[in-house]
C-alpha cells in the first residue's frame, strides 16, 4: 500500500524506533524518527506530518509538553501517545491536551496500526470538510464579486462611468493595486480609465495600442486572460508603463461578448503574484459583466445619436420646406404682377399698372430682406456671426436706430426710459440696434393705432435688461417659446399686414445669445407683451 | 350668362390684390377671404362659382377649408400654394380640391385652369348625343348631371362627374392616362398622372360597391381606364 502521509516517530529507545519504523514503513508511510523533542520540534517547524507517535517520557522534555508544542503547530496532527504502565495518569491527561490516542508499551504493532488508521481517517474527513467549506467560500465570493461587479455597471448606460465604476469595483472584490480598460475600436485599443495607478505614469501610458500585433491582440474568450506572473521578464511592450512604476504581475483579461472581444481588463500587482486558476476564473467573469455593460452603452449611445441624426435630419428638412415656402410667396407676386402685365388679353388702366409695378418693387425688397435672414440664420447656427463688441453707450444706440423707429412707430406713441447710470455697454452696436428695431416692428404689427411702446432699460451689477413693452393682442403662455423657433409665424396680425421672414425673433435670440445675455417674453393674450434681453455689464 | 363668381382665399394682401385685379379684368366677380373661418363664412353667405384656396393661414387652413367645404358643397377648389410637395398637392385632391396650382405661377395658368374647373361644372352644349348610360346598375343622366347606383342617387363633384361622363360616353374603349387627362383637364395636363389615380379613387368610393375590387371602372395596368359594359367588350 501507498500513501503520502507522514508519520513522525518520538522515542529516546533506538531500538523500539528501528521496530516502528520498520512496521510503519512497510505500510507505506513516510517515516521520520528522532530520539529527543528538540529534534522533534524542529522538524515539525519544517512541515507538516500528518502524525506523530510519541513517548510520553523523554529526555529532554516531558511528553505530555512537546503534545502541546506539537498541536500549536499544527493542530490538525494526529498525535499517539506510548505510555508505560506507571504513568496512565498523564496519558489521560495527554488526551484532555488533544491526543488522539494512547497506547501502553509495549506496543501491539496490530493495535498501533488500527490506531493510526483510525486516526488518519477522522484527519482526511476534516482535510475533506475543510476543503468543501473552502470551496463553498470561494465560490461565494466569486458570486458575490461578480453580482457586485454586475449591480453596479448595470446602473448607468454612460460608458465612461461604467468603465470607472468596474474599476473601482475590481480594486475592492479582488484587492489589487491597479487596474485599467482598453476598449477597442477598429484596428487599435482606446484607453479608457484606471483605478489605482500612480500620477507618476499616467503620461506614459499609451492612449492607443495596436488592436492586431502586440500583446493584446490575439485575446479571445478563448485565449483567457493573458498571465504575465514576473513583469521582470517580459520584453518591450505596451505594458512598459507599469513596469516603471515596479509593479510585478500583469493579467490582462478579455472582454468578450457573444464571442466578440470588445477590449481588455488590465490588472497589475506589486508583489509576484501566482493567479491560481480561481482567480483567473474570477477575473474572466469579472470581464464578461463588464462587457455585456460596455456594449450595453455602446448600443445606447449608437441609438441615441442615430435618433439625433434622424431629428437633425428632418429639421433641415422642415427648415428647407419653409425656406422654399417662404421665397415662394413673393415670388408669386412678383412673378404674377409682371405676368399680368404682360397679358395680350387685357390692358390695365395706369394705376394699376402702378400697382403692379409697386407690388413687384415691395416684394423683391421682401425677398431681399428674407434672403438676408436666411443668410444670418445660417450665420447663426454655424456660430460664425461676427459680434464687434465696443464700449458704447445704450442712448447712442438708440439714437443711431431713432429715425427708424419714429417711421415705425408713426401710428403709436413710442417712449423711451433709459436709466442714467447705464453709462457704457460692451456690445456690437449694430447688432444690438437690429435687436431693439425688429422687437419694435413687432411691437407695431401686433398693436392698434394710437396705442403706446414702451422701451426701457434698467440694471443691476451683473447686467443691463432692455425691454419692449407693447398694448396689442399678447401671446398665450404656451407660445412664449415657440415663437423663438425659427419660421414660427403669431397669428392675429393687423388685417393687411404682411407677413415677417418667420425669423425675425430666432435672429434676435442668435445675437443676444452671442454677447452672452437672454432674451424672453412676459405677455398674457388681451394684456400686451413686453419682450426682455439681458447683457452682462462686462 | 350671369357673371361668375369667384371666391379668393389667401392671407397675404398682395396675393389677394394681384388675383383680384386679373380675375375682375376677365369679367369675374370677385370675393376675398384672408383666413379660413372667414373664407367658410363667405361660402356659406354668398353664392360661390369657385373658389381659389391657400393652404397655410391663420386660424382655420387651407386642409380643413377644403375638407368642411366638401361636405356640404361641391363648388370647384383651385389650391393655389407656395408647397410644392407632391404629398401635399394629392392630401388636397383626396380632400377633394379640383386642381392644385403652385406658387409662383403664371396668370395665363391660373386663367386656363378656372376655364377648366368652369367647364367640368357643365356646359349644355358639350352633352353627348345620348341622353342617359345605365350598365349594372349605374345609372348617368347626363343632362341633369344627375348619377344614381341602384336607384340611390351620388352626389359628385365637377370634375368626377366630368371623367365619369367621358369614361361612360366612351364606354368599352380602353382610354389612355393621356387622352383621360387631355380631355378631362386640358392639354395642360398631360404630366398630372396623380390627379387621374386620385379622381379615379375618389369617384370608386362613391360608386363601387367594393372600392378595391371595382366593376365599373376597370384599370388597365399602365395604359389608362375604362368602364365595361359586357365582360368581353373592349376594342
Amino acid at each position: 500500500m501507498k500513501t503520502n502521509e507522514s508519520i513522525m516517530v518520538v522515542d529516546d529507545d533506538r531500538d523500539f524506533l528501528d521496530i516502528i519504523r520498520k512496521i510503519l514503513e512497510k505500510k507505506g508511510y513516510k517515516i521520520s524518527a528522532v530520539p529527543s523533542a528538540g529534534e522533534a520540534i524542529s522538524l515539525l517547524k519544517k512541515g507538516f506530518y500528518n502524525a506523530a507517535i510519541l513517548d510520553i517520557s523523554l529526555p529532554d522534555a516531558d511528553g505530555t509538553e512537546l503534545l502541546s508544542n506539537i498541536l500549536a503547530l499544527h493542530p490538525d496532527i494526529v498525535t499517539i501517545m506510548l505510555t508505560g504502565h506507571s504513568s496512565v495518569k498523564n496519558a489521560v491527561q495527554s488526551l484532555n491536551r488533544g491526543a488522539f490516542a494512547y497506547l501502553e508499551k509495549p506496543v501491539d504493532p496490530e493495535n498501533l496500526l488500527t490506531v493510526i488508521n483510525k486516526g488518519l481517517e477522522k484527519q482526511r474527513l476534516v482535510f475533506e470538510n475543510r476543503q468543501l467549506v473552502n470551496e463553498l467560500e470561494r465560490h461565494n465570493h466569486i458570486t458575490n464579486t461578480l453580482l457586485t461587479v454586475s449591480q453596479a455597471v448595470a446602473r448607468t448606460l454612460d460608458l465612461q462611468e461604467i468603465i470607472d465604476t468596474a474599476l473601482e469595483k475590481v480594486a475592492d472584490c479582488t484587492g489589487v493595486e491597479a487596474s485599467f480598460v482598453y476598449l477597442r475600436e477598429k484596428d487599435h485599443l482606446k484607453f479608457m480609465g484606471h483605478h489605482g495607478l500612480p500620477m507618476t505614469i499616467i503620461k506614459d501610458i499609451p492612449k492607443k495600442v495596436s488592436g492586431t500585433e502586440g500583446i493584446f491582440s490575439n485575446l479571445t474568450e478563448q485565449s483567457g486572460a493573458i498571465i504575465i506572473e514576473d513583469m521582470a521578464k517580459l520584453e518591450e511592450s505596451d505594458l512598459k508603463f507599469l513596469k516603471k512604476a515596479d509593479y510585478r504581475s500583469f493579467a490582462g483579461v478579455p472582454l468578450t461578448i457573444l464571442g466578440e472581444n470588445i477590449g481588455v481588463l488590465g490588472i497589475a500587482t506589486d508583489f509576484n503574484q501566482i493567479f491560481s486558476p480561481n482567480n483567473i476564473d474570477l477575473l474572466n467573469g469579472i470581464g464578461r459583466e463588464i462587457a455585456i455593460a460596455v456594449r450595453n452603452a455602446q448600443l445606447y449611445e449608437e441609438a441615441s445619436s442615430a435618433r439625433a441624426l434622424r431629428e437633425l435630419d428632418s429639421m433641415r428638412t422642415a427648415f428647407l420646406a419653409n425656406v422654399s415656402h417662404e421665397l415662394r410667396t413673393p415670388l408669386a407676386v412678383i412673378k404674377g404682377s409682371a405676368n399680368s402685365l404682360l397679358q395680350p388679353d387685357v390692358i390695365f388702366d395706369d394705376q394699376t399698372r402702378r400697382d403692379f409695378l409697386l407690388s413687384i418693387d415691395k416684394d423683391a425688397d421682401t425677398l431681399t430682406r428674407l434672403v438676408d435672414d436666411l443668410l444670418m440664420i445660417s450665420r447663426l447656427e454655424a456660430n460664425a456671426l461676427e459680434v464687434k463688441k465696443k464700449k458704447v453707450n445704450l442712448s447712442d444706440v438708440i439714437k443711431a436706430i431713432k429715425d427708424r423707429l419714429d417711421n415705425l412707430t408713426v401710428k403709436h406713441r413710442l417712449h423711451i426710459n433709459i436709466a442714467k447710470e447705464i453709462t457704457t455697454l460692451n456690445i456690437d452696436e449694430g447688432r444690438i440696434g437690429e435687436v431693439l428695431t425688429n422687437l419694435v416692428e413687432n411691437a407695431v404689427k401686433f398693436s392698434d393705432d394710437d396705442t403706446d411702446i414702451y422701451i426701457k432699460a434698467t440694471h443691476n451689477n451683473k447686467k443691463a435688461t432692455i425691454s419692449v413693452a407693447d398694448e396689442g393682442i399678447g401671446i398665450s403662455p404656451e407660445l412664449h417659446q415657440k415663437i423663438f423657433e425659427r419660421f414660427f409665424q403669431g397669428d392675429g396680425r393687423k388685417a393687411g399686414r404682411r407677413k415677417g421672414t418667420g425669423l425675425g425673433l430666432a435672429i434676435c435670440q442668435g445675437i443676444i445669445e452671442a454677447h452672452g445675455g437672454k432674451i424672453w417674453v412676459e405677455s398674457k393674450p388681451g394684456s400686451g407683451a413686453k419682450f426682455s434681453f439681458s447683457l452682462p455689464l462686462d | 350668362m350671369d357673371k361668375k363668381h369667384i371666391l379668393i382665399v389667401d392671407d397675404d394682401p398682395a396675393i389677394l390684390r394681384l388675383l383680384s385685379t386679373n380675375l375682375k379684368a376677365r369679367g369675374y366677380e370677385i370675393y376675398t377671404a384672408t383666413d379660413g373661418e372667414e373664407s367658410l363664412e363667405a361660402v356659406q353667405r354668398d353664392f360661390v362659382d369657385l373658389i381659389i384656396l391657400d393652404l397655410m393661414m391663420p386660424k382655420v387652413d387651407g386642409v380643413e377649408v377644403c375638407r368642411r367645404i366638401r361636405e356640404w358643397s361641391d363648388v370647384p377648389i383651385i389650391i393655389l400654394s407656395a408647397r410644392g410637395d407632391e404629398n401635399d398637392k394629392v392630401k388636397c385632391l383626396e380632400l377633394g380640391a379640383d386642381d392644385y396650382l403652385t406658387k409662383p405661377f403664371g396668370i395665363a395658368e391660373l386663367l386656363a385652369r378656372i376655364k377648366t374647373a368652369f367647364r367640368h361644372r357643365g356646359d349644355p352644349s358639350v352633352a353627348p348625343a345620348q341622353a342617359t348610360f345605365a350598365c349594372d346598375g349605374l345609372e348617368i343622366n347626363y343632362a341633369k348631371r344627375r348619377v344614381t347606383v341602384d336607384g340611390k342617387e351620388i352626389t359628385l363633384t365637377p370634375t368626377e362627374f366630368a371623367l365619369l361622363q367621358h369614361l361612360a360616353v366612351n364606354s368599352d374603349k380602353v382610354l389612355t392616362h393621356n387622352m383621360l387627362l387631355q380631355s378631362v383637364w386640358g392639354n395642360e395636363y398631360s404630366s398630372e398622372k396623380e390627379y387621374l389615380r386620385v379622381f379615379v379613387g375618389r369617384l370608386r368610393r362613391k360608386l363601387e360597391p367594393d372600392p378595391k375590387n371595382p366593376k365599373y371602372i376597370q384599370t388597365i395596368p399602365g395604359v389608362g381606364y375604362h368602364i365595361a359594359t359586357s365582360p368581353a367588350s373592349v376594342t
